[in-house]
């Protein structure tokens, strides 16, 4: 079971990651909402490398990739994705099969307990919609129900 | 005799940094088939048809330009093709033409916008939706528009890449998974099949 209560009782965690588009930047990692269950110890959910990509010429579009690490014993239910920095921002997977690539919306996002899950391209990733301005980095937020389990900041790189 | 046969055969079957002469990933067609017949529109606004695949070499993918996923991943692939070609001295190099499946949103100034992010040199080529069916449903690419939401569609696409020949022959076509090691490998091979 989620610990509502729990999201301010770990206290923020930072990380520095390399991303694989930008090796030379770090990803700072802020980690809320860290126990996904009564006893656990650290954050329950962790983003490894983030990379977001930048807006492709007048689109106002932009993806996001990572992988989600889940250090819990319980399966994460990520229920939506939110930032500030956007006007939307939606989970999606593009699968190609026998030739054909097909982008569908996703209703949730899960990450087995102890386990991980990737969204990079050509397969889960995240769609960033309608962003306000162009920010240099972004802020994304990933929820299960009411839950704010993870915020990640990010720099954008190339598309 | 016999023996000498084998030896030959063994040495030339084995041979270290034998040069391949077959594709790795290209599907090469037997006999090169004519671009068919459309008109639609360049990313510049100008009126475009089948010969627009005369006198050089195209790289023609199928795609649009809000395709936040597998459709920039490609066209970054097929320039860094095209780079590597360069890099090794390949010559001419080939153009990279990008042909709109959603023509509806795709105006050719936003196409253009989108396909020069790729490269100068490249082309792209949007139109009534009607005049690209003739285009795809010849060339068998599928495409279609799905909804997502009330008011948001996307397009499945196919995400074969075509080789075209200077004399606007469709001569060999590269399916997924795309890497770009294997067309520096084939395409200087398909080339210069004659």
């Amino acid at each position: 079971m989620m610990n509502k209560n729990a999201i301010n009782s770990w206290p923020a965690v930072t990380a520095r990651l390399s991303t694989r588009a930008v090796p030379a930047f770090a990803v700072l990692i802020v980690a809320l909402a860290l126990t996904a269950c009564a006893g656990h110890q650290g954050p329950a959910l962790v983003a490894k490398s983030v990379s977001v990509t930048a807006a492709m010429p007048g689109r106002r579009m932009q993806a996001a990739y990572l992988e989600l690490e889940n250090t819990t014993r319980d399966n994460i239910r990520i229920t939506h994705v939110t930032s500030p920095d956007f006007g939307a921002v939606e989970i999606h997977e593009t699968t190609t099969i026998d030739g054909i690539a097909r982008m569908r919306p996703l209703e949730a996002l899960d990450v087995p307990p102890r386990g991980s899950v990737r969204l990079e391209r050509g397969g889960k990733h995240l769609m960033l919609m309608n962003p306000v301005g162009a920010p240099e980095s972004v802020t994304l937020e990933f929820h299960a129900g009411e839950n704010l389990m993870l915020r990640i900041v990010a720099p954008v790189s190339s598309p | 005799m016999f023996m000498v046969g084998i030896t030959v055969g063994a040495w030339y079957f084995n041979k270290p940094d034998a040069p391949s002469a077959e594709p790795r990933r290209a599907t090469v067609l037997p006999v090169p088939n004519e671009m068919p017949a459309f008109t639609a529109l360049t990313h510049g606004g100008e009126v475009v048809d089948a010969s627009t695949f005369e006198g050089q070499w195209d790289l023609v993918f199928f795609g649009f330009t809000h395709c936040p996923d597998i459709c920039p991943l490609t066209l970054k692939l097929l320039s860094d093709v095209r780079t590597e070609l360069a890099a090794a001295g390949a010559e001419p190099l080939p153009r990279i033409v990008l042909v709109s499946v959603d023509p509806e949103r795709d105006t050719p100034e936003a196409l253009g916008e989108y396909i020069r992010h790729f490269g100068e040199d490249n082309l792209g080529i949007t139109g009534e939706l009607g005049e690209i069916r003739k285009l795809t449903d010849a060339l068998g690419i599928y495409f279609e528009k799905v909804a997502v939401a009330e008011d948001t569609y996307t397009v499945d696409h196919s995400t074969v890449v075509l080789a075209v020949d200077p004399d606007g022959r469709l001569r060999a076509l590269f399916s997924t998974p795309h890497k770009v090691e294997d067309m520096v490998n084939d395409l200087p091979i398909v080339m210069a099949q004659q």
